[in-house]
């Protein structure tokens, strides 16, 4: 048998993002004050919730080789039935059920467009965020809506124990992401098939199957991240699932280069959801200009990605 | 012969046409219980499609064929499995980035009582079928990271998964180095053994004489003989597969031989080569033949400073020269016209005018930094259109609605527009039909006979033999024989090019390969 050699450089390639990370940490809890205090660390925990949620159904996508970019819609679409269904007085059971029924549509439109129909997921997806928008200015006719029932609110403003909720779900999220794809047959097939989609066939997996079923899980996420940010927030902004939209395929890209090179894993994901509020977080901390923030944030970026890179040619985008 | 029960495929009449070609034509074949049997033939022959119409990836035009005595007609791929049939593709089909376990048990993973992979379960399983093949991999390393010997191995570990009581192997040894080929062939005797048939596609003598027990010839999609391999001696087969001989018709003419142009001494390309020395005179054609995966792509990559791997020394008229890159080859005079030239060697959806000039246009058609000199661009290219014969209607043509033989001929005034002097040609007339071969066949001796040195790299022996001066065989990275072409014929090069050592002794002498 031979051994398995691990060396430096190995490391460096698969957890340079992650030092950047650590580094970013410390430099930050040095100089900016009060960026290590309780409430700022919850502060970046609860914005990268939503953010968080929406990557894990990405990076399932960005698994089976494709993208799904109709989560710029689907949120909003999700936040504005949240907050208009609310209004009128119906009951949060229903709301919530017809809130997830959004993305187990939006995410079956999908699957049709890109597996059945063979559409390039790229132009599908955003014509499906897209339609999401549009559906999204006819219900509220673009005006924002506060959600005032203090009783749905403290679902997510409740702690459990020290921990607000929002982390609780968020880290549940992972746990079952992270389970699922590193630990079962669907995860296995999902990522073999994003890689060489006719050995997963010749052994007899159904891929195409598959492949839906990923773009039913991915809508469904979306959808929950559209429900808790329109709840973090206290209403529906017009358009809130466009803030997200560069934010979540950056965390999705970044985590490619933290654990797994190259490639969309959960662990990367959070971490990189993580990494970019602290970025927001410690930079305003440092009482940075709000309008240099972004100039900073992408040169940390860069710095990070570069530091992973250290083996040229080996990080390569995920393909779609 | 012998009993029905023991023939376990067998295909009757069957034939299968492609757009254009007729692959099979009423083809009878039969395999025996616990036999190897070799399939041979040219490329081309029908060998795949044979395999492909048993394993019913494809399905025939006509014919039937009967494994373990049952008419597949409506069987799927999932149902020839559940009867025994395994086939191991040439090209391997694995997942880079999984372990060699998880490739190994794909589709089969064992799993725990949570439903959740059991990997330790998956590691003993993975490694039990391993270790029937070989016992030098890891099965938690992940497959990107094996050699292509060890991948090729994994390929044939995984297909043990199902319990094959048939396996079809097609070409397996293609990309194996030495060591591997050697455990591969003990596996593949302890196979025999258990009562495992074999069908085997190879194109290397010294594997089917050492472990097939009868050999089936096809030519043209027909089946010229099936006999035991102690009945059929080596020679016997070349000229089989070869066939009568096919004339064809090469603008040969000798062309005066000058000075060494390049002298390669001891090239490395990657891990593959060995010991690789040669001269290349201006004026000469050298062939370079060997099978697939014998290096002679690798080495004209290599050369060419396509692949940094390399070390030894190159002369190019007789001074010492570095080659790192293209881009100092092409310094050197070097062009390489390579084999996948609708990839790399031709913009398909760009002009004539900008495919020819591509390489020399700093050279030739700058005027400022990067200022192009249109008018005489268009005049030289318009020339060369007229030198080359080109069959294109303007200088603007895109390359990509342009014949095969005329792309190549594109390609080729790329370089002579660079001035190049040695020229690598790998599979030139590949996918070109008769007239546009000739074509080229002129073109290249026209290069010759203006002092250039020429690497002409083929499969096809006929036209090597036609063509060239001299010939080298390749054979496992290595250059293992030598031969004038003038003196030599198709079925000794054949007879090389398959591994064989010493022809005159063994035609007619003796039968079996040791």
């Amino acid at each position: 048998m031979q051994k398995r050699t691990v060396t430096p450089k190995d490391i460096i390639n698969n957890y340079g993002a992650m030092f950047a990370f650590i580094v970013t940490v410390v430099v930050f809890s040095f100089t900016a004050r009060g960026f290590w205090s309780g409430r700022n660390l919850e502060n970046i925990l609860i914005q990268s919730t939503s953010l968080g949620i929406c990557a894990f159904g990405l990076t399932f996508v960005l698994m089976t080789g494709e993208i799904d970019l109709s989560y710029g819609g689907v949120i909003g679409l999700v936040g504005a039935v949240l907050a208009g269904m609310l209004k009128e007085g119906h009951p949060i059971g229903l709301v919530t059920m017809v809130c997830l029924s959004i993305g187990l549509g939006t995410g079956l439109l999908n699957a049709i467009l890109i597996v059945v129909l063979k559409l390039p997921s790229f132009l599908a997806s955003v014509a499906v965020m897209f339609i999401c928008m549009g559906a999204e200015r006819v219900y509220n006719q673009g005006i924002t809506t506060w959600i005032r029932d203090t009783e749905v609110l403290a679902i997510v403003q409740a702690h459990i124990g020290p921990v607000p909720s929002l982390v609780v779900y968020l880290f549940i999220l992972f746990a079952i992401c992270w389970v699922f794809q590193t630990q079962t047959r669907f995860g296995q097939y999902v990522r073999g098939l994003g890689e060489n989609i006719v050995a997963v066939q010749e052994v007899g997996i159904r891929a195409m199957l598959l492949k839906s079923l990923v773009f039913v899980i991915a809508g469904l996420l979306f959808a929950f991240a559209g429900y808790i940010e329109t709840l973090r927030i206290g209403g529906a902004v017009m358009y809130s699932g466009k803030q997200l939209l560069l934010f979540v395929l950056a965390a999705c890209f970044l985590g490619t280069t933290i654990f797994k090179a190259g490639k969309a894993n959960f662990p990367g994901t959070l971490i990189g959801a993580f990494f970019l509020y602290t970025l927001l977080s410690g930079f305003t901390a440092l009482g940075m200009k709000f309008y240099l923030v972004p100039v900073a944030q992408g040169l940390i970026l860069i710095i990070a990605v570069a530091v992973s890179s250290v083996r040229r040619g080996r990080i390569e985008q995920v393909q779609f | 012969m012998a009993d029905q029960r023991d023939i376990v495929i067998k295909t009757a009449k069957v034939s299968k046409s492609f757009p254009g070609v007729r692959a099979l034509k009423e083809l009878d074949f039969e395999v025996m219980r616990g036999e190897v049997h070799a399939l041979c033939g040219e490329n081309g022959a029908g060998k795949s499609t044979l395999m492909k119409i048993i394993v019913r990836e494809y399905t025939e035009d006509e014919g039937d064929v009967f494994i373990e005595g049952q008419n597949v007609k409506d069987t799927g791929i999932r149902g020839v499995q559940t009867l025994g049939l395994s086939l191991i593709h040439q090209d391997l089909n694995l997942i880079p980035m999984f372990t060699v376990a998880q490739n190994i048990c794909l589709g089969r993973e064992p799993l725990s009582r949570l439903r959740t992979i059991d990997w330790k379960a998956m590691r003993q399983k993975a490694a039990g079928f391993l270790n029937e093949v070989t016992s030098e991999i890891n099965v938690e390393e992940r497959v990107e990271n094996l050699s292509n010997s060890q991948q090729q191995m994994v390929a044939i570990a995984r297909s043990l998964v199902t319990s094959p009581r048939i396996l079809i192997l097609d070409e397996p040894t293609a990309r194996m180095d030495l060591k591997a080929s050697n455990s591969f062939f003990s596996f593949l005797e302890r196979a025999k053994q258990k009562g495992l048939t074999v069908v085997y596609i190879s194109h290397r003598l010294e594997e089917i004489y050492r472990i097939c027990d009868r050999i089936t010839v096809l030519r043209d999609g027909r089946k010229i003989v099936t006999a035991r391999t102690l009945d059929l001696p080596q020679t016997e087969l070349v000229k089989y597969m070869l066939g009568r001989e096919i004339t064809q018709q090469v603008p040969k003419e000798r062309v005066p031989i000058g000075e060494v142009k390049l002298s390669v001494r001891s090239l490395y390309p990657k891990e593959k080569g060995e010991d690789i020395h040669f001269d290349l005179r201006s004026g000469e054609i050298l062939g370079i033949v060997g099978s697939i995966g014998s290096g002679k792509s690798e080495m004209a990559r290599a050369l060419f400073g396509a692949d940094s791997k390399k070390e030894g020394t190159l002369s190019v008229n007789g001074k010492e020269v570095i080659i790192g890159t293209p881009r100092d080859a092409i310094e050197h005079g070097f062009a390489l016209i390579p084999e996948e030239r609708r990839a790399e060697g031709l913009v398909g959806n760009e002009s004539v005018r900008k495919n020819i000039t591509l390489a020399a246009l700093k050279k030739r058609f700058c005027g400022g930094p990067s200022w192009i000199k249109q008018d005489l661009e268009v005049q030289t290219v318009k020339e060369y259109i007229k030198m080359l014969g080109l069959a294109t209607p303007s200088t603007e043509k895109e390359v990509q609605f342009l014949s095969g033989g005329t792309q190549q001929k594109v390609v080729v005034g790329k370089w002579l527009m660079t001035d190049a002097s040695i020229y690598i040609l790998d599979e030139p007339t590949k996918g070109i039909d008769v007239g546009g071969k000739y074509e080229i066949y002129k073109l290249i001796v026209d290069l010759a006979r203006q002092g250039a040195g020429i690497i002409f790299i083929s499969n096809e022996l006929t036209e090597v033999l036609a063509l060239c001066d001299r010939i080298l065989v390749m054979f496992h990275g290595r250059i293992i024989k030598e031969v004038d072409a003038s003196k030599a014929n198709q079925e000794e090069l054949l007879f090389y090019v398959m591994g064989g050592r010493d022809y005159a002794e063994t035609d007619g002498n003796s039968k079996r390969y040791h």
